[in-house]
């Protein structure tokens, strides 16, 4: 973390660092809401994994990453992006709704269903990114901070952002980390953890809010940011096995780091421009992906 | 004691189960039968309170099975199922541990009296030389073994058991229904046990509760109730007796 605030643009000795305003008010809020968000993104990640007993399952594929992003673009385009809780809390709106529908959509009937579920969540990031594509064609003029949304970045972090995603991370992974063993049981199916004496639904319903929450601030500060909740909890997995309670505060720590070299990475490679965080965390995250795949075919 | 009363159930519109009753004593070892698709899965969800029956109801020890919290009902029956899960690599020993679930408290880790337990279990079910491995380097009937020794692992008075020599060979069949046996007559465990054949439901049941159509046509002593004309009616195949064995032909 000490390294990432000394490297930059403008670069500074270890005594003028603490000293300077571009550490107070640049890099030090920046360096905390990339681990935080890090941190949180693999929980999710995990968490959702777990849940619908599926390694490929994230915040993005299940809609609710782009939900949000539909929230942050509408803002932008009402010329609200000078407040910055404008934007963070259409977002938080939206990403709620998307949640809320597929909910709704899969729960028909007693129980939730996997397929259904994940289905639901494909199926509204197209409609979501269609949406975004076309709101994008028709106002070309501010094409450019909605693609900086959508691909994430941590370019505009401030401490007000940490203060309104901190919160929610620590209650949210304190959640989790609470119904780790749970999630152990989910993955052997929900029938097998409800005759293992786990109360699946209320479970369930209660990680998706937590995490959902999560996910939806995080969005919120700064944008869509991918593969982190695939790649890291997938990592550990191979290292310390399935149990969720290693799994879990593991994810914290390595999610967190994770997303703050990419951070680092994305604001010092081309210096003094900036790449957005998200699209190196695919550029680092897919094809790692793609090989752990087909290293590792055995799903969990 | 279980007492199913009145108990219907339709997927989606469609009946599987008609008003079902009966009433299954403590320390009975039921064989559950019945052709393909006549609801003796759908009866054992029910059961085990992973259904809620369209009408009527489900009764475990004087309380109805849906007003049970999970953990509390996992303390009384384990379930065995028909399909063993493959997907995820969780080693045979930390599968077993899972059976010691309804007994802890959240955060709370597994104690050596749990671990003791497991051992004991996995002793029994001959799969403690297993434990160390993962899902996918086991057999069908090795894993099938293992989500035994979870189910045992509960330390409840009831087992349901969907189909669990389905998937084994004769002699690890014979060794599961010596195992059933065992802990049916030493620690009067109530067992319900979903199985298609005739002739080992012959050999190691007490009991049978016989489905047809979705009613139960036969509840009762599983010796008197397998009459030559009751096989034919429901399986749709000719049987004589032969000393201790059912002898079953094509009609």
């Amino acid at each position: 973390m000490l390294g990432s605030a000394q490297v930059g643009a403008v670069h500074f000795n270890w005594q003028e660092l603490w000293q300077s305003a571009i550490f107070w008010n640049l890099r030090a809020p920046r360096i905390l809401l990339a681990v935080l968000v890090g941190g949180a993104l693999s929980v999710c990640g995990a968490t959702y994994q777990s849940i619908f007993r599926n390694p490929l399952t994230d915040p993005y594929v299940l809609g609710i990453s782009s939900g949000a992003s539909l929230g942050a673009a509408i803002a932008i385009l009402l010329g609200w992006q000078a407040y910055l809780w404008g934007v963070g809390s259409c977002a938080l709106i939206t990403g709620l709704l998307t949640i809320l529908i597929i909910y709704r959509i899969a729960s028909i009937g007693n129980r939730m269903h996997t397929t259904t579920l994940l289905l639901t969540g494909v199926c509204i990031t197209f409609l979501i990114s269609a949406i975004i594509a076309f709101l994008m064609v028709l106002n070309q003029d501010k094409m450019d901070s909605i693609i900086f949304w959508t691909m994430g970045s941590f370019a505009t972090a401030s401490w007000s952002d940490v203060a309104f995603v901190a919160p929610i991370v620590v209650v949210g992974t304190a959640v989790v980390l609470y119904y780790s063993r749970d999630l152990n049981l989910l993955l052997a199916g929900s029938e097998t953890a409800q005759s293992l004496g786990v109360e699946v639904e209320k479970v369930k319903r209660i990680l998706l809010i937590a995490t959902t929450l999560m996910v939806a601030f995080c969005v919120s500060a700064c944008g869509v940011i991918g593969f982190v909740g695939l790649v890291v909890p997938h990592c550990i997995r191979l290292v310390s096995g399935p149990d969720n309670r290693r799994v879990v505060p593991l994810a914290v720590l390595v999610g967190g780091l994770f997303l703050l070299l990419c951070d680092t990475l994305a604001r010092t490679v081309l210096m003094p421009n900036e790449l957005p965080v998200g699209s190196l965390t695919s550029l680092v995250g897919a094809p790692l992906f793609i090989y752990l795949l087909y290293k590792n075919k055995k799903g969990f | 004691m279980i007492a199913i009363e009145d108990v219907s159930y339709s997927y989606a519109e469609k009946p599987v189960l008609n008003h079902l009753n009966a009433t299954i004593e403590d320390g009975d070892f039921y064989a559950v039968m019945g052709a393909n698709g006549c609801g003796k899965t759908t009866l054992l969800k029910l059961v085990a309170g992973l259904l809620k029956p369209t009408q009527g109801k489900v009764i475990v020890d004087g309380k109805e099975v849906g007003k049970y919290t999970a953990r509390e009902l996992a303390q009384k029956m384990a379930l065995v199922r028909q399909q063993a899960q493959t997907d995820f690599e969780f080693s045979a020993f930390e599968t077993v541990l899972m059976g010691r679930n309804p007994y802890q408290h959240h955060l709370q880790n597994e104690s050596e009296a749990d671990k003791k337990i497991v051992e004991e279990c996995m002793r029994r079910t001959n799969t403690w030389h297993l434990r160390e491995k993962k899902p996918y380097q086991m057999s069908g009937g090795e894993l099938q073994r293992v989500m035994m020794a979870r189910a045992l692992a509960q330390q409840t008075p009831i087992v349901l058991l969907d189909e669990p020599i389905s998937n084994l060979d004769i002699a690890h069949q014979f060794e599961i229904m010596d195992l059933l046996r065992t802990i049916n007559r030493e620690q009067r465990k109530t067992l319900l046990l979903v199985i298609h054949d005739l002739n080992m439901a012959w050999q190691y049941c007490d009991q049978l509760l016989l489905l047809n159509e979705g009613g139960i046509c036969y509840q009762g002593s599983l010796k008197q109730g397998l009459t030559p004309e009751r096989v034919e009616h429901v399986f749709g195949v000719n049987s004589s007796i032969a000393g201790d064995h059912l002898i079953l032909s094509r009609k």
